[in-house]
């Protein structure tokens, strides 16, 4: 550090001046500001030194340089607007605009890259919200509990629901709740002046609309007297079915409509916002639910309902369930009942758990994974966009170092980014919420219908807070970093690096290490959601290619209703025309039907006890699926035999009664030699029947088995008997199948006209062929894989982008080190190596980071994933090799460009 | 005419004007400045650094530019002008005069506008 003042004093000692001290101070300080200036602008320190000197010189010799003394004020607040950390914001805001303007493109470029990741963040953040964290739309909700009763500890068929033994035993002598409702949900025909329709509906206890403490929009509730008759006449509308079908007419309690044939009375209308148990459900009537023995204990009758209780203020779910388990033992035995439903007739116990919990549990992994796949994608929109304001720092390093050097203070600078960061994030985020708002518009098309709360989930203040929120932690992470590097600005290097890299410096410099380092991070992020993504899809594949025991190609189903208790000898003709009928359709290769289809309907539910065959002294409790079918079933649905025979026409309702059962049964009830076994199942009137042919087991699906889950796909026991040996058998619907050539779905017309000619009263329901229904039911894992694939794709683009841009830029920094490259003897390959390893340096480190967290992070993804270990090899190497390919096209360009720099034109160009 | 002495006067009353007009926006120091004309100007005014100081305080003694001593937070204090109220008139009829001048030198001798 020269000392200025010294030297001006000696110079005027040498002339034989004095300076006054203010002039002196004044005048070395502008020679120390004009040093440092010549030194920035590439002067030796010798030179400037002289030059400086010769400046010093000159004023000692002016006269007019001698002043009077003044006196000196007291410092004062500096000049420009002096309020504060604030002042001058509205300077930095034109500023800020004015440059932004300037450069459309890449500004252009991160505002989109901002909005896109800040309006799937919001979008699923309100996701997050609705379905998860949103209490019940119940009063008081945290107090509702759902009841699961479990025999033997086992569920029911049918999670969360409980049998009417324990309810009745428990309802009405509970301290722990104050009372305890039941509905089963069902789906009726409404008949009356309209054509019928088919209409999910509920049996609600009356009780649950207390437990709910629901209030009509007009009418009334159910009182406990509606539900003491087996069959109730009475109905409350949902508030869609009463705009739907009576125009929201006010005089629409009394009036009766047709439901399954019975004439109801309408005694209420429920409010728009009240849907129980699903938005689905148009309406309500009561359920009855029956004792469990009947006529002096002869018979038993068995119900599974779902069952909600409100408990009572300072009591825990636990205390409920133990109450609740009490009461269930005092409750009737039921026997082989017991066996059927839950598998074991051991003793029974009942679970509570918080209702809002049962409601979300099977959605809540896979929305937790999704949510945190859109946090990674934000990540890497905020280092894209951090990338682009770092290259705007370095090109505006000389402007900041001027800057700096004229007097503006550190903090001023920094505030300069912040504003400028500040700037595209609001932009983004105004954009990133209206595609928020548009994604969550179109939500309810794209998941499926029966997703958890998928109404509860809205647009509102809280997702405008969200994104105002992130868009705010966004901006400032992205004028960090350019803030940060502003700070550290080296002056003299900045400016005499004259905006180009010195030779042999390629990543050095900390910007250019930042920038790197923000490169890795996003082709890191790209390869975690690549891998998440890719073991999705191969699990959404693992899901569609089940060997499901049938073969699910070119068959048309449908569903025909018949009226109620109608049983299989009253209907046996008109579905055996239609079959033949079916059966001579062209492109029908056979027709069969049956009262059970996989991802429909289980048909039936059996429990029996039998003694093991491998030692008839030891009794063994059967719990199986029972189907009934015709023949013709097997062949239609390509049900492989395994041994014996299949069903055929010569069973008949006076020969021996047959059962053809499935792998699975004949391997956990049955032993090595399953064919010719009796057993001694009752059944309509009908015992003892035989074992003749074993068929392989069908995935059954449907609701069982909804959505995602870890838990293997085990085959359940299925037995499989003729309709005309059980032809007093009450069947509520009956599916028909038909195996074509070609595409079934053209057959539906055929199939309908057939059904309407034989049989115009059984009303036609749901005609799909069963790909569909398949595709269907595989809607959820479907959905996941799309969404996080979209995600996946998008940071795969922004890292592809940000790789060509980073490359491009280190091209156009370097141009002057190429240049003296290829002109002391570089060959074309050497300088297109030099760009190429470059980005894959980083792509590579990038693949590294990427793939090791991906392998730590699929732990969280096991849960949601089918058929494929989390540590899929093939899907690791796939996605490394997608990354590379990306990469190498990324840098081609850039490539090509370094090899077409002229060496005169870039050494020029200093 | 003496071009030495119309010189010698034209650039010291452009100077003066140069000043007072950099001041007009906001208050800068003397490197600030000498830092502008140069840019500013584009080198078509050499302006010798050495005589910039001795203009500022003729301008101070005029009473058309006012200078103290401010300090910042975290450097060493230096020396700010800003425009007076006296400073700002002369500085509206200077340009006028200018403007005057260059338009008769226009009539005159047909010299465009630069």
């Amino acid at each position: 550090m020269i000392d200025w003042r010294t030297r001006l004093r000696s110079a005027c000692d040498a002339h034989n001046r004095s300076l006054d001290a203010d002039v002196l101070e004044e005048l070395s300080q502008h020679a120390a500001s004009a040093y440092d200036g010549l030194l920035a602008r590439g002067r030796s320190p010798r030179e400037a030194q002289l030059e400086i000197e010769g400046l010093i010189a000159q004023w000692a010799r002016d006269e007019s340089l001698r002043r009077a003394p003044r006196h000196r004020p007291a410092p004062e607040p500096p000049p420009d607007g002096a309020a504060g950390p604030f002042a001058g914001i509205p300077h930095d805001l034109r500023y800020a605009l004015r440059l932004l303007r300037r450069e459309p493109g890449p500004v252009a470029t991160a505002v989109l890259t901002m909005a896109l990741g800040i309006g799937a963040a919001t979008a699923l953040f309100s996701v997050l919200y609705g379905v998860l964290l949103k209490p019940l739309p119940w009063h008081e909700p945290e107090r509702l509990v759902r009841l699961e009763e479990r025999r033997g500890g086992r569920p029911g068929r049918i999670p969360w629901t409980v049998s009417n033994g324990t309810y009745l035993a428990w309802r009405g002598h509970s301290t722990t709740v104050e009372d305890v409702g039941g509905w089963m949900s069902i789906t009726s025909t409404l008949g009356g002046t309209n054509d019928p329709e088919r209409i999910r509906a509920a049996r609600l206890t009356p009780s649950l609309f207390g437990v709910l403490r629901a209030r009509p929009a007009a009418g009334r509730l159910f009182v406990d007297q509606d539900a003491t008759a087996r069959q109730p006449t009475v109905v409350i509308l949902a508030h869609g079915l009463h705009q739907r079908r009576f125009g929201g007419a006010a005089d629409v309690i009394g009036r009766t409509i047709q439901l399954d044939d019975v004439t109801m009375t309408v005694v209420g209308v429920m409010p728009a916002d009240f849907a129980f148990p699903d938005p689905e459900t148009q309406l309500w009537v009561p359920a009855h639910i029956t004792p469990v023995t009947l006529d002096g204990g002869k018979r038993v009758s068995v119900q599974i309902f779902g069952a909600m209780a409100r408990v009572r203020p300072g009591v825990t779910a636990d205390q409920v369930a133990a109450e609740a388990t009490a009461r269930a033992l005092t409750g009737a035995d039921i026997g082989s009942a017991g066996l059927a439903m839950f598998g074991s007739t051991g003793a029974v116990t009942v679970i509570a758990a918080p209702a809002l919990d049962v409601a979300i549990r099977e959605v809540r992994p896979a929305i937790r994974v999704m949510f945190a796949a859109v946090i990674l994608l934000l990540v890497t929109a905020v280092a894209s966009v951090t990338t682009v304001l770092l290259a705007r720092a370095t090109q505006r390093r000389r402007e900041m170092t001027v800057r700096a050097a004229l007097g503006a203070g550190a903090g001023r600078l920094m505030r300069q980014w912040f504003v400028e960061s500040l700037l595209i994030g609001a932009a983004g985020g105004t954009l990133g919420l209206l595609l928020a708002a548009i994604l969550l518009r179109v939500l309810p098309g794209v998941v499926p219908a029966d997703f958890p709360r998928l109404a509860d989930v809205a647009f509102d203040w809280r997702a405008a807070s969200f994104a105002a929120a992130v868009t705010l932690l966004s901006s400032l992470v992205c004028g960090l970093v350019p803030a940060a590097q502003t700070r550290r600005l080296d002056l003299a290097q900045s400016l005499a690096d004259d905006g180009l890299a010195p030779i042999g410096v390629s990543a050095r410099t900390a910007i250019a290490r930042t920038r790197a380092a923000l490169m890795v991070a996003q082709v890191a992020v790209a390869c975690v959601l690549l891998v998440g993504a890719g073991l999705l899809g191969r699990s959404l594949l693992a899901l569609i290619q089940i060997d499901r025991g049938y073969d699910p190609a070119n068959l048309l189903t449908t569903r025909l209703t018949l009226p109620q208790r109608s049983t299989f000898g009253q209907v046996a003709d008109r579905l055996q025309r239609i079959q033949q009928r079916l059966a001579q359709v062209p492109d029908v290769v056979h027709a069969g039907f049956g009262n059970g289809l996989p991802l429909v309907s289980a048909g039936g539910l059996s429990g029996f006890t039998m003694p093991s065959p491998r030692d008839p002294s030891i009794v063994i409790q059967v719990q199986s699926l029972h189907r009934t079918v015709s023949p013709s079933y097997f062949a239609a649905m390509k049900l492989r035999l395994v041994s014996g025979r299949l069903i055929s026409d010569s069973d008949t309702a006076s020969s021996q009664p047959v059962l053809v059962v499935n792998r699975a049964f004949a391997a956990q009830y049955l032993g090595s030699n399953p064919i010719g076994q009796r057993l001694p199942y009752a059944m309509y009137n009908r015992k003892d029947w035989e074992v003749v042919g074993v068929v392989e087991d069908m995935k059954q699906e449907g609701l069982e088995i909804a959505a995602f889950t870890s838990t293997p796909h085990t085959p359940q026991p299925e037995m499989f008997s003729s309709y005309r040996q059980l032809e007093s058998m009450f069947v509520p619907s009956v599916m028909l199948v038909l195996r074509t050539t070609g595409d079934p779905a053209a057959l539906a017309p055929s199939l309908r006209t057939i059904v309407r000619e034989e049989a115009p009263s059984l009303v036609v329901d749901s005609v799909m062929t069963m790909e569909d229904r398949l595709m269907s039911s595989l809607a959820r894992p479907r959905t996941y894989a799309f969404v996080l694939g979209g995600f996946a794709l998008f940071a795969l683009a922004i890292a592809g982008v940000g790789l060509f841009g980073v490359l491009t830029y280190g091209v156009a920094q370097r141009t002057r080190e190429i240049g003296v490259r290829t002109a002391l003897g570089a060959r074309t390959a050497d300088v297109v190596a030099l760009v190429v390893r470059q980005g894959m340096v980083m792509t590579a480190a990038g693949l590294v980071i990427g793939l090791g967290t991906a392998a730590l992070a699929v732990r969280w993804l096991s849960t949601v994933l089918y058929g494929v270990n989390p540590h899929d090899p093939a899907t690791f190497l796939t996605v490394a090799l997608a990354l590379a390919a990306v990469a190498a096209i990324a840098c081609a360009a850039p490539a090509r460009r370094a090899a077409r720099i002229d060496p005169l034109k870039a050494l020029r160009s200093s | 005419m003496d071009t030495t002495f119309f010189d010698r006067e034209l650039k010291r009353g452009s100077a003066e004007l140069l000043i007072l007009a950099l001041l007009e926006q906001r208050q800068r120091h003397g490197y600030e400045i000498s830092q502008l004309i140069e840019q500013r100007s584009e080198g078509t005014i050499t302006f010798h650094v050495a005589s910039l100081y001795p203009t500022l305080y003729r301008l101070e003694d005029k009473g058309l530019i006012e200078g103290r001593w401010v300090e910042k937070p975290g450097q060493r204090r230096r020396r700010y002008y800003r425009l007076t109220a006296a400073g700002r008139k002369v500085l509206a009829s200077h340009r006028s005069s200018w403007q005057s001048f260059v338009a008769a030198l226009n009539r005159v001798a047909g010299i465009g506008n630069v």
